[in-house]
Protein backbone atom coordinates (compact mmCIF):
# COMPACT_ATOMS: atom_id res chain seq x y z
CA UNK A 1 0.00 0.00 0.00
CA UNK A 2 2.84 2.38 0.91
CA UNK A 3 4.65 1.56 -2.37
CA UNK A 4 1.50 2.27 -4.43
CA UNK A 5 1.09 5.71 -2.72
CA UNK A 6 4.76 6.47 -3.43
CA UNK A 7 4.14 5.87 -7.16
CA UNK A 8 1.08 8.14 -7.22
CA UNK A 9 3.11 10.94 -5.62
CA UNK A 10 5.63 10.72 -8.47
CA UNK A 11 2.85 11.04 -11.06
CA UNK A 12 1.49 14.09 -9.22
CA UNK A 13 5.04 15.51 -9.14
CA UNK A 14 5.34 14.97 -12.89
CA UNK A 15 2.04 16.80 -13.55
CA UNK A 16 3.09 19.64 -11.25
CA UNK A 17 6.40 19.92 -13.12
CA UNK A 18 4.52 20.04 -16.45
CA UNK A 19 2.32 22.84 -15.11
CA UNK A 20 5.25 24.88 -13.78
CA UNK A 21 7.42 24.53 -16.88
CA UNK A 22 4.62 25.31 -19.34
CA UNK A 23 3.51 28.34 -17.35
CA UNK A 24 7.13 29.56 -17.34
CA UNK A 25 7.30 29.10 -21.11
CA UNK A 26 4.03 30.95 -21.63
CA UNK A 27 5.23 33.90 -19.57
CA UNK A 28 8.61 34.03 -21.35
CA UNK A 29 6.89 33.88 -24.76
CA UNK A 30 4.88 36.98 -23.84
CA UNK A 31 8.02 38.74 -22.66
CA UNK A 32 9.68 38.12 -26.04
CA UNK A 33 6.79 39.61 -28.03
CA UNK A 34 6.61 42.68 -25.78
CA UNK A 35 10.28 43.58 -26.12
CA UNK A 36 10.97 46.98 -27.68
CA UNK A 37 12.49 46.99 -31.14
CA UNK A 38 15.71 49.04 -30.91
CA UNK A 39 15.83 49.30 -34.71
CA UNK A 40 12.56 51.27 -34.89
CA UNK A 41 13.71 53.38 -31.97
CA UNK A 42 17.02 54.30 -33.65
CA UNK A 43 15.55 55.06 -37.06
CA UNK A 44 12.81 57.26 -35.55
CA UNK A 45 15.36 59.19 -33.50
CA UNK A 46 17.58 59.55 -36.56
CA UNK A 47 14.85 60.87 -38.86
CA UNK A 48 13.57 63.22 -36.12
CA UNK A 49 17.05 64.61 -35.55
CA UNK A 50 17.56 65.07 -39.30
CA UNK A 51 14.28 66.96 -39.65
CA UNK A 52 15.35 69.37 -36.89
CA UNK A 53 18.86 69.65 -38.35
CA UNK A 54 17.52 70.54 -41.81
CA UNK A 55 15.16 73.16 -40.38
CA UNK A 56 17.96 74.58 -38.24
CA UNK A 57 20.62 74.65 -40.97
CA UNK A 58 19.31 77.94 -42.41
CA UNK A 59 17.97 79.31 -39.12
CA UNK A 60 14.33 78.71 -39.96
CA UNK A 61 13.75 76.57 -36.84
CA UNK A 62 14.66 79.46 -34.53
CA UNK A 63 12.74 81.86 -36.80
CA UNK A 64 9.54 79.80 -36.34
CA UNK A 65 10.02 79.90 -32.56
CA UNK A 66 10.90 83.59 -32.36
CA UNK A 67 7.85 84.49 -34.48
CA UNK A 68 5.61 82.10 -32.54
CA UNK A 69 4.70 80.47 -35.86
CA UNK A 70 3.61 77.16 -34.31
CA UNK A 71 1.37 76.14 -37.20
CA UNK A 72 4.21 76.68 -39.68
CA UNK A 73 6.53 74.55 -37.56
CA UNK A 74 3.84 71.86 -37.26
CA UNK A 75 3.31 71.80 -41.04
CA UNK A 76 7.05 71.72 -41.78
CA UNK A 77 7.61 68.77 -39.43
CA UNK A 78 4.53 67.03 -40.78
CA UNK A 79 5.96 67.34 -44.28
CA UNK A 80 9.50 66.27 -43.43
CA UNK A 81 8.73 63.32 -41.17
CA UNK A 82 7.61 60.08 -42.83
CA UNK A 83 3.92 59.32 -43.09
CA UNK A 84 2.64 57.43 -40.08
CA UNK A 85 4.99 59.09 -37.61
CA UNK A 86 3.23 60.94 -34.81
CA UNK A 87 5.13 63.79 -33.22
CA UNK A 88 4.75 66.13 -30.29
CA UNK A 89 7.13 69.04 -29.96
CA UNK A 90 7.78 71.06 -26.82
CA UNK A 91 10.08 74.07 -26.76
CA UNK A 92 11.77 75.42 -23.65
CA UNK A 93 13.95 78.47 -23.07
CA UNK A 94 17.34 78.31 -21.34
CA UNK A 95 15.55 78.38 -17.95
CA UNK A 96 13.51 75.32 -19.05
CA UNK A 97 10.24 77.29 -19.16
CA UNK A 98 7.89 76.13 -21.87
CA UNK A 99 7.67 78.61 -24.74
CA UNK A 100 5.13 77.17 -27.16
CA UNK A 101 1.67 78.38 -26.29
CA UNK A 102 -0.01 75.86 -28.60
CA UNK A 103 0.38 72.12 -28.88
CA UNK A 104 2.73 71.35 -31.76
CA UNK A 105 1.55 67.89 -32.69
CA UNK A 106 -0.06 65.99 -35.55
CA UNK A 107 -2.29 63.80 -33.41
CA UNK A 108 -2.30 61.53 -30.43
CA UNK A 109 -0.72 58.11 -30.26
CA UNK A 110 -1.57 55.10 -28.16
CA UNK A 111 1.84 53.61 -28.89
CA UNK A 112 3.94 52.69 -25.88
CA UNK A 113 7.14 53.01 -27.90
CA UNK A 114 7.92 56.72 -27.81
CA UNK A 115 11.28 58.05 -28.93
CA UNK A 116 12.58 61.31 -27.52
CA UNK A 117 14.89 63.58 -29.49
CA UNK A 118 16.52 66.43 -27.59
CA UNK A 119 17.86 69.31 -29.66
CA UNK A 120 19.35 72.67 -28.75
CA UNK A 121 19.17 75.52 -31.22
CA UNK A 122 20.06 79.18 -31.12
CA UNK A 123 18.49 82.14 -32.84
CA UNK A 124 20.40 83.74 -35.69
CA UNK A 125 18.97 87.19 -35.03
CA UNK A 126 20.69 90.04 -33.16
CA UNK A 127 19.23 88.89 -29.85
CA UNK A 128 20.92 85.66 -28.76
CA UNK A 129 18.41 83.08 -27.54
CA UNK A 130 18.83 79.42 -26.72
CA UNK A 131 15.97 77.02 -27.24
CA UNK A 132 15.79 73.47 -25.93
CA UNK A 133 13.54 71.30 -28.08
CA UNK A 134 11.99 68.01 -27.00
CA UNK A 135 10.57 66.08 -29.94
CA UNK A 136 8.58 62.97 -29.02
CA UNK A 137 8.03 60.52 -31.87
CA UNK A 138 5.94 57.40 -32.19
CA UNK A 139 4.75 55.19 -35.01
CA UNK A 140 0.98 55.39 -35.57
CA UNK A 141 -0.77 52.08 -34.91
CA UNK B 1 5.34 -6.44 -12.21
CA UNK B 2 4.49 -4.52 -9.04
CA UNK B 3 2.21 -1.47 -9.39
CA UNK B 4 4.87 0.87 -7.96
CA UNK B 5 7.25 0.00 -10.83
CA UNK B 6 4.56 0.77 -13.42
CA UNK B 7 3.86 4.11 -11.70
CA UNK B 8 7.59 4.94 -11.57
CA UNK B 9 8.03 3.99 -15.27
CA UNK B 10 5.01 6.12 -16.20
CA UNK B 11 6.31 9.11 -14.21
CA UNK B 12 9.82 8.82 -15.67
CA UNK B 13 8.41 8.63 -19.21
CA UNK B 14 6.33 11.73 -18.53
CA UNK B 15 9.40 13.56 -17.26
CA UNK B 16 11.44 12.60 -20.34
CA UNK B 17 8.60 13.71 -22.62
CA UNK B 18 8.30 16.91 -20.64
CA UNK B 19 12.00 17.72 -20.95
CA UNK B 20 11.97 17.02 -24.70
CA UNK B 21 8.87 19.14 -25.30
CA UNK B 22 10.29 21.92 -23.10
CA UNK B 23 13.53 21.95 -25.13
CA UNK B 24 11.59 22.06 -28.37
CA UNK B 25 9.33 24.87 -27.14
CA UNK B 26 12.28 26.87 -25.81
CA UNK B 27 14.05 26.55 -29.17
CA UNK B 28 10.92 27.70 -30.98
CA UNK B 29 10.49 30.69 -28.67
CA UNK B 30 14.13 31.76 -28.72
CA UNK B 31 14.68 31.32 -32.47
CA UNK B 32 12.91 34.60 -33.46
CA UNK B 33 14.78 36.42 -30.71
CA UNK B 34 18.12 35.08 -31.97
CA UNK B 35 17.12 36.01 -35.54
CA UNK B 36 15.99 39.48 -34.37
CA UNK B 37 19.34 40.06 -32.68
CA UNK B 38 21.21 38.93 -35.81
CA UNK B 39 19.04 41.11 -38.07
CA UNK B 40 19.35 44.01 -35.60
CA UNK B 41 23.14 43.78 -35.83
CA UNK B 42 22.92 43.67 -39.64
CA UNK B 43 20.50 46.63 -39.66
CA UNK B 44 22.81 48.60 -37.38
CA UNK B 45 25.81 47.88 -39.60
CA UNK B 46 23.95 48.73 -42.80
CA UNK B 47 22.53 51.87 -41.16
CA UNK B 48 26.06 53.02 -40.34
CA UNK B 49 27.11 52.36 -43.96
CA UNK B 50 24.13 54.41 -45.23
CA UNK B 51 25.05 57.26 -42.87
CA UNK B 52 28.69 57.04 -43.94
CA UNK B 53 27.67 57.46 -47.59
CA UNK B 54 25.75 60.65 -46.73
CA UNK B 55 28.18 62.15 -44.19
CA UNK B 56 31.48 61.31 -45.89
CA UNK B 57 32.78 63.24 -48.92
CA UNK B 58 34.68 60.26 -50.31
CA UNK B 59 38.21 60.23 -51.71
CA UNK B 60 39.13 62.42 -53.49
CA UNK B 61 36.75 64.79 -51.72
CA UNK B 62 35.92 66.62 -54.97
CA UNK B 63 35.38 63.54 -57.16
CA UNK B 64 32.03 64.88 -58.34
CA UNK B 65 33.44 67.89 -60.16
CA UNK B 66 35.64 66.02 -62.63
CA UNK B 67 33.77 63.66 -64.91
CA UNK B 68 36.81 61.46 -65.43
CA UNK B 69 37.48 60.90 -61.72
CA UNK B 70 36.28 57.63 -60.22
CA UNK B 71 36.24 57.79 -56.41
CA UNK B 72 38.51 55.46 -54.44
CA UNK B 73 36.12 55.79 -51.51
CA UNK B 74 32.46 56.49 -52.07
CA UNK B 75 30.71 59.35 -50.29
CA UNK B 76 28.11 61.90 -51.40
CA UNK B 77 28.61 64.67 -48.83
CA UNK B 78 29.59 68.16 -49.88
CA UNK B 79 33.22 68.56 -48.77
CA UNK B 80 32.78 72.24 -47.85
CA UNK B 81 29.31 72.09 -46.31
CA UNK B 82 28.84 73.46 -42.80
CA UNK B 83 25.91 71.28 -41.82
CA UNK B 84 25.58 67.48 -41.87
CA UNK B 85 23.56 65.64 -44.51
CA UNK B 86 24.42 68.26 -47.14
CA UNK B 87 25.12 66.48 -50.42
CA UNK B 88 27.27 67.65 -53.30
CA UNK B 89 25.23 68.66 -56.34
CA UNK B 90 27.74 67.11 -58.78
CA UNK B 91 28.16 63.82 -56.89
CA UNK B 92 24.39 63.44 -56.85
CA UNK B 93 24.15 64.26 -60.58
CA UNK B 94 26.77 61.62 -61.36
CA UNK B 95 24.45 58.94 -59.97
CA UNK B 96 21.89 59.70 -62.68
CA UNK B 97 22.13 57.44 -65.73
CA UNK B 98 21.20 60.38 -68.00
CA UNK B 99 24.53 62.03 -67.17
CA UNK B 100 27.39 61.02 -69.48
CA UNK B 101 29.70 61.01 -66.43
CA UNK B 102 27.43 58.69 -64.47
CA UNK B 103 29.21 56.19 -62.21
CA UNK B 104 28.47 52.58 -63.00
CA UNK B 105 27.16 50.21 -60.34
CA UNK B 106 30.50 48.36 -60.41
CA UNK B 107 32.42 51.60 -59.77
CA UNK B 108 30.25 52.52 -56.80
CA UNK B 109 30.34 48.94 -55.49
CA UNK B 110 34.16 48.88 -55.61
CA UNK B 111 34.52 52.29 -53.97
CA UNK B 112 32.04 51.36 -51.24
CA UNK B 113 34.45 48.60 -50.12
CA UNK B 114 31.78 46.31 -48.69
CA UNK B 115 31.80 43.21 -50.88
CA UNK B 116 28.97 41.43 -49.04
CA UNK B 117 26.22 43.92 -49.79
CA UNK B 118 24.23 45.35 -52.66
CA UNK B 119 22.56 48.74 -52.63
CA UNK B 120 20.14 51.18 -54.21
CA UNK B 121 20.11 54.96 -53.75
CA UNK B 122 16.95 56.99 -54.36
CA UNK B 123 16.87 60.77 -54.07
CA UNK B 124 13.69 62.67 -54.79
CA UNK B 125 11.79 65.78 -53.68
CA UNK B 126 9.80 65.59 -50.43
CA UNK B 127 6.61 66.02 -52.47
CA UNK B 128 5.66 65.66 -56.13
CA UNK B 129 4.14 68.05 -58.66
CA UNK B 130 1.69 66.30 -60.97
CA UNK B 131 0.49 68.12 -64.08
CA UNK B 132 -2.66 66.91 -65.81
CA UNK B 133 -3.78 68.41 -69.10
CA UNK B 134 -7.55 68.68 -68.72
CA UNK B 135 -8.43 70.24 -72.06
CA UNK B 136 -7.08 72.11 -75.09
CA UNK B 137 -8.92 74.88 -76.91
CA UNK B 138 -7.47 75.88 -80.25
CA UNK B 139 -8.42 78.94 -82.28
CA UNK B 140 -6.79 80.68 -85.19
CA UNK B 141 -4.34 82.77 -83.12
CA UNK B 142 -3.79 80.99 -79.82
CA UNK B 143 -4.03 77.60 -78.25
CA UNK B 144 -5.28 77.48 -74.67
CA UNK B 145 -4.06 74.59 -72.53
CA UNK B 146 -5.99 73.93 -69.31
CA UNK B 147 -3.99 72.21 -66.60
CA UNK B 148 -4.54 70.94 -63.11
CA UNK B 149 -1.47 70.96 -60.89
CA UNK B 150 -1.52 68.69 -57.85
CA UNK B 151 1.18 68.86 -55.18
CA UNK B 152 1.18 65.81 -52.95
CA UNK B 153 3.39 63.40 -51.09
CA UNK B 154 4.08 59.86 -52.29
CA UNK B 155 1.18 58.43 -50.30
CA UNK B 156 -1.19 61.08 -51.69
CA UNK B 157 -1.63 63.64 -48.89
CA UNK B 158 -1.91 67.17 -50.35
CA UNK B 159 0.77 69.81 -49.78
CA UNK B 160 0.04 73.54 -49.76
CA UNK B 161 2.46 75.32 -52.08
CA UNK B 162 3.32 78.47 -53.96
CA UNK B 163 3.70 77.68 -57.65
CA UNK B 164 5.48 79.37 -60.53
CA UNK B 165 4.65 78.14 -64.01
CA UNK B 166 6.76 79.09 -67.02
CA UNK B 167 6.04 78.44 -70.67
CA UNK B 168 9.26 78.61 -72.61
CA UNK B 169 9.91 78.27 -76.32
CA UNK B 170 12.63 79.69 -78.52
CA UNK B 171 11.02 83.11 -78.82
CA UNK B 172 8.46 82.90 -76.08
CA UNK B 173 8.44 83.25 -72.30
CA UNK B 174 5.30 83.40 -70.21
CA UNK B 175 5.25 83.26 -66.42
CA UNK B 176 2.32 82.55 -64.09
CA UNK B 177 2.22 82.79 -60.29
CA UNK B 178 -0.21 80.43 -58.58
CA UNK B 179 -1.27 79.73 -55.03
CA UNK B 180 -2.31 76.26 -54.05
CA UNK B 181 -3.76 75.91 -50.55
CA UNK B 182 -5.54 72.59 -50.85
CA UNK B 183 -2.87 70.77 -52.86
CA UNK B 184 -4.68 71.32 -56.17
CA UNK B 185 -5.01 74.28 -58.54
CA UNK B 186 -6.37 74.77 -62.06
CA UNK B 187 -4.73 77.15 -64.48
CA UNK B 188 -4.65 78.02 -68.18
CA UNK B 189 -1.73 78.84 -70.41
CA UNK B 190 -1.83 80.31 -73.89
CA UNK B 191 0.61 79.60 -76.67
CA UNK B 192 0.52 81.18 -80.16
CA UNK B 193 -0.81 78.65 -82.67
CA UNK B 194 1.82 79.72 -85.18
CA UNK B 195 4.68 78.74 -82.83
CA UNK B 196 7.16 76.54 -84.69
CA UNK B 197 9.52 75.77 -81.81
CA UNK B 198 8.52 73.18 -79.22
CA UNK B 199 7.36 74.71 -75.94
CA UNK B 200 7.93 73.41 -72.43
CA UNK B 201 5.76 74.05 -69.41
CA UNK B 202 7.94 74.12 -66.28
CA UNK B 203 6.25 74.30 -62.88
CA UNK B 204 8.18 74.93 -59.66
CA UNK B 205 6.52 74.47 -56.26
CA UNK B 206 7.65 75.68 -52.86
CA UNK B 207 5.96 74.57 -49.67
CA UNK B 208 4.15 77.45 -47.99
CA UNK B 209 5.50 76.40 -44.58
CA UNK B 210 9.17 76.26 -45.63
CA UNK B 211 10.64 77.68 -48.84
CA UNK B 212 13.47 75.09 -48.89
CA UNK B 213 11.03 72.22 -49.43
CA UNK B 214 10.72 72.34 -53.21
CA UNK B 215 9.70 70.30 -56.19
CA UNK B 216 9.25 70.71 -59.94
CA UNK B 217 7.70 69.20 -63.03
CA UNK B 218 8.22 69.66 -66.77
CA UNK B 219 5.50 69.08 -69.36
CA UNK B 220 6.31 69.20 -73.10
CA UNK B 221 3.54 70.91 -75.05
CA UNK B 222 2.47 69.51 -78.41
CA UNK B 223 3.15 72.06 -81.10
CA UNK B 224 3.82 71.93 -84.83
CA UNK B 225 6.17 69.07 -85.69
CA UNK B 226 4.96 66.87 -82.85
CA UNK B 227 6.75 65.57 -79.77
CA UNK B 228 10.09 63.79 -79.66
CA UNK B 229 11.36 61.61 -76.83
CA UNK B 230 13.96 63.11 -74.48
CA UNK B 231 17.49 62.54 -75.73
CA UNK B 232 16.45 62.17 -79.37
CA UNK B 233 18.69 65.07 -80.41
CA UNK B 234 20.96 65.93 -77.48
CA UNK B 235 22.19 64.44 -74.23
CA UNK B 236 22.53 67.09 -71.54
CA UNK B 237 24.95 66.53 -68.65
CA UNK B 238 25.41 69.24 -66.02
CA UNK B 239 28.59 68.96 -63.96
CA UNK B 240 30.68 71.49 -62.02
CA UNK B 241 28.35 74.34 -63.05
CA UNK B 242 28.90 73.53 -66.71
CA UNK B 243 26.30 72.13 -69.07
CA UNK B 244 27.85 69.64 -71.46
CA UNK B 245 25.80 69.05 -74.58
CA UNK B 246 26.44 65.85 -76.53
CA UNK B 247 24.53 65.64 -79.85
CA UNK B 248 22.85 62.29 -80.48
CA UNK B 249 21.67 63.38 -83.91
CA UNK B 250 24.34 64.31 -86.50
CA UNK B 251 22.50 67.33 -87.88
CA UNK B 252 21.59 69.02 -84.59
CA UNK B 253 22.41 72.74 -84.41
CA UNK B 254 21.97 74.61 -81.11
CA UNK B 255 20.06 77.89 -81.16
CA UNK B 256 19.83 78.77 -77.45
CA UNK B 257 20.34 77.50 -73.91
CA UNK B 258 18.51 78.70 -70.80
CA UNK B 259 18.44 78.11 -67.07
CA UNK B 260 15.13 78.40 -65.25
CA UNK B 261 14.57 78.54 -61.47
CA UNK B 262 11.62 79.50 -59.29
CA UNK B 263 12.77 83.13 -59.45
CA UNK B 264 13.36 83.54 -63.16
CA UNK B 265 15.11 82.78 -66.44
CA UNK B 266 18.73 83.24 -67.49
CA UNK B 267 20.36 82.73 -70.85
CA UNK B 268 23.42 80.50 -70.55
CA UNK B 269 26.80 81.73 -71.75
CA UNK B 270 28.51 79.43 -74.23
CA UNK B 271 32.06 78.64 -73.08
CA UNK B 272 33.02 76.04 -75.70
CA UNK B 273 31.65 74.35 -78.81
CA UNK B 274 29.21 72.29 -76.74
CA UNK B 275 29.55 73.69 -73.22
CA UNK B 276 27.61 76.35 -71.37
CA UNK B 277 28.32 78.00 -68.00
CA UNK B 278 25.56 77.47 -65.40
CA UNK B 279 25.32 80.44 -62.99
CA UNK B 280 25.49 79.70 -59.24
CA UNK B 281 21.97 80.41 -58.04
CA UNK B 282 20.95 80.90 -54.41
CA UNK B 283 17.49 79.56 -55.17
CA UNK B 284 16.25 76.50 -53.30
CA UNK B 285 14.53 75.12 -56.37
CA UNK B 286 16.45 72.89 -58.77
CA UNK B 287 17.63 74.57 -61.98
CA UNK B 288 15.89 73.38 -65.13
CA UNK B 289 18.26 73.64 -68.10
CA UNK B 290 16.79 73.86 -71.60
CA UNK B 291 18.49 73.79 -74.97
CA UNK B 292 16.67 74.67 -78.18
CA UNK B 293 17.91 73.74 -81.62
CA UNK B 294 17.26 72.76 -85.16
CA UNK B 295 17.79 69.35 -86.75
CA UNK B 296 17.60 69.84 -90.55
CA UNK B 297 14.10 71.43 -90.65
CA UNK B 298 12.77 70.16 -87.32
CA UNK B 299 12.84 72.36 -84.22
CA UNK B 300 13.57 70.58 -80.98
CA UNK B 301 13.87 71.29 -77.26
CA UNK B 302 15.83 69.20 -74.77
CA UNK B 303 15.91 69.68 -71.03
CA UNK B 304 17.50 68.41 -67.87
CA UNK B 305 17.69 69.54 -64.27
CA UNK B 306 20.61 70.43 -61.99
CA UNK B 307 20.93 68.54 -59.61
CA UNK B 308 19.70 65.67 -61.79
CA UNK B 309 16.96 64.40 -59.54
CA UNK B 310 15.00 62.17 -59.12
CA UNK B 311 17.67 59.50 -58.88
CA UNK B 312 17.18 55.74 -58.82
CA UNK B 313 20.64 54.20 -58.85
CA UNK B 314 21.61 50.64 -58.03
CA UNK B 315 19.95 47.26 -57.73
CA UNK B 316 16.21 46.84 -58.14
CA UNK B 317 15.40 44.79 -55.05
CA UNK B 318 11.78 44.05 -55.92
CA UNK B 319 12.72 40.69 -57.48
CA UNK B 320 15.51 39.92 -54.98
CA UNK B 321 13.62 40.22 -51.68
CA UNK B 322 13.45 36.44 -51.25
CA UNK B 323 17.18 36.04 -51.89
CA UNK B 324 18.55 38.68 -49.53
CA UNK B 325 17.57 40.74 -46.50
CA UNK B 326 16.91 44.29 -47.62
CA UNK B 327 16.96 47.27 -45.25
CA UNK B 328 15.75 50.76 -46.17
CA UNK B 329 17.17 53.86 -44.49
CA UNK B 330 15.33 57.11 -45.05
CA UNK B 331 17.19 60.39 -44.63
CA UNK B 332 16.53 64.07 -45.16
CA UNK B 333 19.31 65.72 -47.10
CA UNK B 334 20.01 69.15 -48.49
CA UNK B 335 21.34 69.61 -52.01
CA UNK B 336 22.19 73.21 -52.75
CA UNK B 337 19.55 75.16 -50.82
CA UNK B 338 16.75 72.61 -51.20
CA UNK B 339 15.68 69.76 -48.91
CA UNK B 340 15.17 66.33 -50.46
CA UNK B 341 14.37 62.80 -49.35
CA UNK B 342 17.07 60.17 -49.76
CA UNK B 343 16.41 56.47 -49.26
CA UNK B 344 19.28 54.03 -49.25
CA UNK B 345 18.37 50.36 -49.64
CA UNK B 346 21.04 47.89 -48.59
CA UNK B 347 20.74 44.18 -49.18
CA UNK B 348 22.86 41.64 -47.35
CA UNK B 349 23.01 37.86 -47.10
CA UNK B 350 19.77 36.31 -45.91
CA UNK B 351 19.91 35.38 -42.20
Amino acid sequence: MMGQNHGQIRVIEAFLAIFIIFSALTISANLVTKSVSPQTDNSLASIGMQALLQLDSDGSLAAYITAGNWSGLREALNLLLPTGVIFNLTIYDSQMRQINTETISNGGSKSQEITLVRYVCTSQSCEFCVYVIYLCLAVAK
Amino acid sequence: MPAVSIDTFFACSLMVLLVLSAMSATARILQPLVNTMASHEAAQRFGEIAKHVLLHAGRPADWGQDGQTVPEEFGLADAVAESPYALDVDKVSRLNSENIYCLSYAQIFTSLRSPDLSFRIEIKPVFNVELNLTSVIQDSDETIYMFQAATKRDEGSPVSTSLKAFVLAENLLRAYTLQNTGGRVDFNITVPTSLESPALLVVFAKSTCNSRIVSYSVYPLTVQGGLFPRGAFLKLSPINHTLIVKPTSSGAVLTGAYALTFNGLWQLTQTGSNTFRIPEFTDASPTVLMVFGLDSTRHFAEWTVYPQIPIHAGVDFTSLRSASDVYAFEHLVSIGYGIYKCTIFIGGPKT
